[in-house]
């Protein structure tokens, strides 16, 4: 016993050192409480399928409208769905009545080829989504509330595995079926092309999913990247075939083509069959939070879709792949003040090299569209693929314009700090504009026919179209649902959200309109700088409300100066 | 003795959303080398106030000045003078840690922003995490990386709204001691906090907020 114990045991006082005198010592009152325990039996065994049917029961009961009342209500959108229905129906067939009498090289090629590189975008998109999201996902509360437990995964999940593998399916077959059409490939043809896509589609898909429980992705990546080089790669045969650079016998008859696309499908059919079984039986093995994270990345999205917020739907995939990243090897900064804004943005372009493929990809667009016969739209269409191609290297202008508090922390007018963040995408899009100028000059025999000074001019108009697009594009503002709202059929709506649909197109078509209406450039360069000036936040409406406020209140002290009692102080004595 | 003039000068603040009045008739002046913490209970109306002198709020009525200046958040003088850690961290994701201090301090013309850089990165204890993209750090890192972009850069005036929040024991009692230096070297703070060590040893003034940000104490 230590010393302390025995001090405390001697300073107690003794049982029998005297009568015990009763002390009312106040006990606590104790509630009464009753606790439940499980019986003591074995868990009965859980039947997925029943549980999939109570969690579909619990939906239904929750739905305040009936299939029929959401119709009704979105008449005006089925309407419009017609009438779009319609009129690409319509497109479709003239443009196969007028490429009957197609037969120059560029036009067979273009027939040809379209269609065949489409099909490869649809596989290399098919196999990035698929990676993005899964394929196979689960909600956040169900991989809280389920993956606990101990029921089958695979059971549970294999359903998942349908809305991929049909999205896919679908989207891949309408698309390449519908560029077939539109390249005037006949009824059979397009088919055959179509059945590629989407049957190649779903097995890729398939194959994606079968890989998910592995966390392995280096093969799907290598596929992902071939397929879209192979798409480039499709895209470069038809400008080089229309330009003249290779003969068009590279290009082989659409109808042997044809059968051997149809050879494709098949194959592809069967490695889907194949395929999907090893994903189910490997779905067992699939891990919770590889399960949840592509449940929490679409229920984000689908946030910002009902705002139709595209880039935040962009800062959401971005903020992932840098989680993912994790780490990078920091580099130093140089200059002071803007300079020091410029140079990060030099470093991010070492940082993310993969940025420039997609700009390369919107460079092969005005020559495309000008070997395709297109070169009155091409400033409208190269400027909007520009758009795309410039919007990653403008990620400090998106994070500055949608984040008060960096901004706050930056010396500078929004206006200097916009023109700084523009300023290295302005130097791509200056590049851009003088590789693509002898698109716009006119490669093809059947293409523009102009001057070196004229296309010159127009290419560059068209690089500081595609600039003013991206970047009115990231400098989107939040939709302001406190604004008054605008009635419409689907119900209130604030005037911003239908203004996201047009970002960057907007700026696009008042760029180049004056060049595809033939006016005069000058006009095309007038409303450049209009649409400069006011996209570098020269007209802030806070500065103009702020220094309206200092007028207003140096105007009222005037006034109040003016007002009180002049004194004249008296001579002193 | 002579009051010294002060650096931040609010008249009247009044804020309200929609029928909500949130602040109502707010005064506070703060001098060079005073600390305010504002406390009061949740929903008093501190983070409103903080919110209106940083101007990423616009008051309805009142003013806020910085010496002299009205606040708004676009001005580059008051951006220059106001350095602000409120309730929105917000960074780059592509950029790392170190690469946020460096270009902040870059900006501001600090003349050896890497040795800067480095000092602060230890004072927050972030070495380890320099080459850290913002997504990958934990909260309480993230605190660590909001005060470092307010002590890398020249301020006159500091504006924190809960600073203590996500950091650990020894991180608010390094913070409490950083901003003791701070206000010995000249600086005004203005603070809410419901942390009593960081108010009790950082304030020169506690301001105690009732409803709609009345100043039930001043002392």
């Amino acid at each position: 016993m230590s010393k302390k114990s025995r001090k405390l045991i001697r300073a107690t006082p003794a049982a029998d050192a005297g009568p015990a005198v009763p002390v009312a010592v106040p006990v606590p009152d104790e509630p009464e409480r009753t606790f439940y325990f499980l019986p003591d039996a074995e868990p009965l065994p859980v039947d997925e399928k029943d549980l999939h049917a109570e969690m579909k029961l619990w939906r239904h009961g929750r739905a305040t409208r009936t299939i029929g009342q959401v119709i009704q209500d979105s008449y005006v959108m089925l309407f419009s769905v017609v009438m779009i229905g319609a009129m690409a129906t319509s497109v479709v067939l003239r443009a196969q009545g007028s490429l009957v009498g197609c037969d120059t090289e560029s036009c067979v090629s273009g027939r040809l080829l379209l269609p065949t590189a489409t099909l490869f975008a649809c596989w290399a998109l098919a196999l990035g989504l698929a990676r993005l999201f899964g394929p196979v996902l689960a909600s956040a509360a169900e991989g809280s509330w389920l993956m606990d437990a101990p029921i089958s995964r695979r059971r549970l999940l294999r359903g998942r595995l349908v809305p991929p593998l049909a999205l896919s399916f679908g989207i891949a077959g309408l698309a390449t079926g519908l560029v077939g059409a539109l390249s005037g490939l006949t009824w059979l043809q397009v088919l055959a092309w179509a059945a590629a896509a989407a049957a190649g589609s779903a097995a890729l898909v398939a194959f994606a999913a079968s890989e998910q429980p592995r966390e392995r992705v280096v093969v799907t990546k290598a596929l992902q990247a071939v397929f879209g080089a192979a798409a480039l790669g499709v895209l470069l045969v038809v400008v080089s075939v229309a330009a003249g650079w290779l003969p068009g016998s590279v290009v082989s008859e659409a109808g042997g083509a044809a059968w051997a696309l149809a050879g494709v499908a098949a194959a592809a059919l069967v490695a889907l069959v194949v395929l999907l079984r090893l994903a189910v039986s490997r779905l067992e093995q699939i891990r919770r939070a590889r399960l949840v994270s592509g449940g929490s990345l679409v229920s984000g999205m689908q946030g910002a879709m009902f705002a139709l917020d595209f880039g935040l739907i962009r800062d959401i995939l971005v903020e992932r792949r840098m989680a993912e990243k994790g780490h990078v090897r920091p580099t130093r900064g140089a200059g002071l003040g803007l300079m020091a804004l410029v140079w990060r943005d030099v470093e991010r372009l070492k940082r993310n090299p993969s940025a420039f493929l997609g700009l390369a990809m919107s460079l092969l667009v005005p020559y495309a569209a000008d070997a395709l016969r297109m070169s009155q739209l091409n400033p409208l269409i190269s400027g909007l693929a520009l758009v795309a191609g410039l919007v990653p290297f403008l990620g400090s202008l998106r994070v500055l314009t949608r984040t008060g508090g960096l901004a706050r922390s930056f010396p500078f007018k929004t206006a200097q700090l916009r023109t700084a963040s523009m300023a290295v995408p302005a130097v791509l899009a200056l590049l851009w504009g003088l590789a693509a100028t002898p698109a716009f000059i006119g490669i093809a025999s059947t293409g523009a026919d102009r001057s070196v000074t004229n296309g010159l001019g127009v290419a560059l108009i068209t690089a500081l179209a595609g600039l003013f697009g991206a970047v009115r594009w990231v400098t989107a503002k939040k939709v302001d649902y406190q604004t008054p709202m605008m009635a419409t059929a689907s119900g209130a709506l604030p005037p911003g959200l239908i203004f996201n649909l047009f970002r960057g197109l907007d700026m696009v078509l008042l760029v180049t309109g004056p060049l595809i209406l033939q006016l005069p450039m000058y006009w095309s360069l007038g409303i450049a700088v209009i649409v400069f000036v006011g996209l570098r936040g020269s007209f802030n409406m806070d500065d103009l409300r702020a220094e309206q406020e200092a007028a207003q209140r140096d105007l009222a002290a005037a006034k109040q100066a003016k007002a009180a009692p002049t004194k004249i102080p008296r001579p002193g004595r | 003795m002579a009051r010294k003039t002060p650096v931040l000068k609010v008249t009247n603040l009044k804020k309200a959303f929609g029928p909500v009045v949130i602040v109502d008739g707010f005064n506070l002046e703060v001098a060079p080398g005073e600390a305010v913490a504002l406390t009061g209970r949740n929903g008093a109306g501190k983070s409103t106030v903080l919110r209106c002198l940083v101007g990423a709020d616009r008051p309805d009525d009142g003013t806020v000045e910085v010496n002299g200046v009205p606040v708004s958040e676009t001005n580059p003088q008051i951006r220059r003078d106001v350095a602000t850690v409120i309730d929105d961290l917000d960074f780059f994701p592509d950029l790392s840690v170190v690469e946020h201090l460096d270009l902040l301090a870059r900006a501001h013309g600090i003349p050896d922003a890497d040795d800067a850089v480095d000092e602060v990165l230890q004072e927050v204890q972030l070495v380890p995490q320099s080459g850290q993209l913002p997504g990958t750090l934990s909260s309480g890192q993230r605190r660590r990386l909001a005060l470092a972009t307010a002590f890398i850069r020249p301020r006159k005036l500091l504006i924190l709204d809960e600073p203590e929040q996500r950091l650990d024991t020894e991180g608010v009692e390094w913070l409490a001691a950083r901003l003791v230096a701070e206000r010995a070297r000249g600086l005004a703070i203005v603070m809410a906090s419901h942390e009593p060590m960081l108010v009790e040893r950082v304030a020169t003034r506690i301001v105690r907020l009732g409803d709609r940000a009345e100043v039930l104490a001043d002392e």
